[in-house]
């Protein structure tokens, strides 16, 4: 079959009404793209500053008008500076640490947990997850008091178990944990149990491996969660040497022995998201999925 | 002993005694929250109605210390200022991320791109972002540079001017959290059913009159979603008035909210009592808000994938 040539090419005649309709319609779009750009300039401005003032030398970076690049680049000088100013190696370790024993339990407790809520009919399952719930309609800053004077009867004040055991399990990890449970199938458990298998035993072997994946954005959430946790480790240790990277680089906000530190401030302060923009750049979809459903940010 | 028991287990099903394992599934994390949420949760209760210096056992006083805070300046203060910062702060955030989320829901040109600049925000912690601000908001610093020149001055110490370091510190919560909040509106918008917008074209509805009658009452479940989140969070300002603010919460107060507060009293003051007692008050704000959002609507639930 031939094809019709006119209808392939564009019309060579357009009419006046056609003509001003997609002139309007450009305009808007030049219109929106103009607003955009300002928009996100205004809003990227600030993270554009953090990172670009930490290789600019320090009389620069309050220098006005803004140099968008460096004149004099100074390298990695003040981040060399910030580790020699402060154990920021230690309080980056600390961060991680406790980050990463925190999600894993979370992650881990928080599956077996909600395969029990979504998979189990027992007694009191109502109650007990009306707990769960209500756990994350409390605000941490009503039991900050009251776990500070628990924790500190543990004798825990000032350790790594003070910092980690009360982070160690999350509700909401729980409640999305039991979302994914049910879409486990039934089918797939009974033929387990018809094969012999005990209940833990089907947990390990088939709930968890397919739970784990499904919780890619609860853990970055988790791990978010962790990692920009500010009040509770600014109350619990006092040693330099347990302080976790957000509470202790907030020395950075004050001058060093009289002199401005504003470099050494940005590059601190680009270390600490660097993980977090990582995050977001190889797992953008997660990243925002995750925060949308847990409100972190808010 | 051995016989009852195995004639009671036995007597149950096979079914009936499986779902058993349910509640040993759920007990870690039962037992977990019973000593790290509700048993502080109680004894915050407690606390508030004891005098605790954490020296010696704490002191029954009954209702002293919520009597002792009608009568506090930094208490009374730091309610003027939590509701200023919740105000100050909500108002602009809803208005500012409902217009991004019409921004960028809109179809033009490296959209996709302008819109990971626009979510930078999202990355750093609220440390980081004080920090930042700090340095921003320097006596001589770009803030200066750029809006100095409209009051003719070269220099202004945002931070430490009593009227203007309240409205500063809004400034930059706003700026860290109004990418979230776009991102929640432009989940309620994406949900609108295009067919609906389609409708009220072809029933003659403007741009306008087709986002006010159309888009708008759809949104109603994310807008209390929005609403009540932002609001419970302004409520618990702290990390920013603590770092950002001179002093932390100064200058003379003006930046102590309520974390504040509970914060000084219990770890500078070291009224345990006190310091439980404000936070009650901080839960009570705290479940009204959390009240008229029930009241108002549930809200949507996302889904992860």
């Amino acid at each position: 079959m031939r094809r019709t040539g006119a209808s392939r090419t564009t019309m060579p005649y357009e009419s006046n009404a056609a003509f001003e309709a997609r002139l309007r319609k450009r305009i808007t779009r030049l219109i929106l793209l103009s607003t955009a750009i300002l928009v996100a300039v205004l809003f990227g401005f600030p993270m554009y500053f953090m990172v670009v003032s930490a290789f600019k030398a320090e009389s620069e970076i309050l220098a006005t008008p803004f140099r968008w690049l460096p004149e004099e680049f100074v390298g990695i000088a003040h981040y060399e500076q910030a580790f020699d100013i402060a154990p920021i190696g230690q309080w980056y370790a600390n961060s991680v640490f406790i980050a990463a024993i925190q999600v894993g339990a979370s992650i881990f407790f928080g599956a077996m947990a909600g395969y029990g809520f979504a998979k189990f009919q027992f007694r009191g399952r109502r109650l007990l997850f009306a707990l769960i719930l209500s756990i994350m309609a409390v605000p941490f800053q009503i039991l900050l008091i009251p776990l500070f004077v628990l924790v500190r009867q543990f004798g825990w004040q000032d350790s790594y178990a003070g910092l980690i055991v009360p982070g160690l399990l999350s509700a909401f990890g729980i409640f999305m944990m039991r979302q994914f449970a049910y879409s486990i199938p039934d089918e797939l458990l009974d033929a387990a149990r018809i094969d012999g298998a005990s209940e833990f035993r089907i947990f390990m072997r088939i709930a968890l491996p397919l739970l784990a994946p499904a919780s890619a954005s609860l853990a970055i959430i988790l791990f978010l969660f962790s990692w920009n946790n500010f009040l509770w480790p600014l109350v619990v240790v006092q040693d330099p040497n347990l302080l976790t990277l957000p509470v202790g680089m907030t020395v950075f906000s004050q001058p060093y022995r009289g002199d401005p530190i504003v470099g050494p401030a940005m590059a601190v302060s680009t270390l600490a998201t660097l993980p977090v923009a990582l995050l977001f750049i190889f797992f953008q979809r997660y990243f925002i999925a995750g925060m949308m459903v847990s409100g972190i940010k808010g | 002993m051995r016989r009852l028991y195995h004639r009671l287990w036995g007597e149950m099903s096979v079914i009936s005694r499986r779902q058993y394992w349910g509640l040993i599934f759920v007990l870690p994390a039962v037992l977990f929250f019973v000593v790290f949420f509700l048993y502080p949760l109680v004894t915050g209760f407690a606390l508030s109605l004891t005098d605790f210096t954490l020296l010696r056992p704490p002191v029954w006083v009954g209702l002293d210390n919520y009597l002792d805070l009608l009568k506090d300046r930094l208490f009374l203060k730091s309610i003027n200022v939590t509701l200023g910062y919740v105000f100050g702060s909500t108002v602009p955030t809803w208005i500012l991320s409902l217009l991004a989320a019409l921004l960028f829901y809109q179809k033009f040109p490296g959209r996709e791109g302008l819109k990971l600049l626009f979510f930078s925000p999202l990355l750093p912690s609220v440390a980081v972002v004080s920090v930042i601000w700090v340095v921003l908001l320097h006596p001589s610093g770009i803030l200066t540079h750029i809006i100095g020149p409209f009051f003719g001055k070269a220099e202004i110490t945002w931070l430490h001017d009593l009227q203007l370091s309240p409205i500063v510190i809004v400034v930059a919560r706003v700026w860290s959290v109004i990418p979230f909040y776009m991102l929640i509106w432009l989940a309620g918008l994406t949900a609108i059913p295009q067919e609906m917008r389609d409708a009220a074209r072809v029933d003659g509805a403007n741009r306008l009159q087709s986002f006010l009658s159309v888009e708008l009452p759809l949104l109603r479940p994310t807008a209390v979603f929005v609403m009540a989140v932002s609001t419970i969070a302004a409520f618990q300002g702290f990390t920013l008035q603590f770092v950002i603010a001179p002093n932390k919460g100064g200058p003379v107060d003006v930046n102590t909210t309520l974390g504040i507060v509970i914060w000084k009293y219990g770890f500078q003051f070291f009224r345990m009592g006190d310091a439980a007692a404000v936070s009650v008050v901080l839960f009570a704000f705290i479940m009204i808000i959390t009240g008229m959002q029930l009241r108002l609507g549930r809200s949507d639930h996302y889904s992860l994938n």
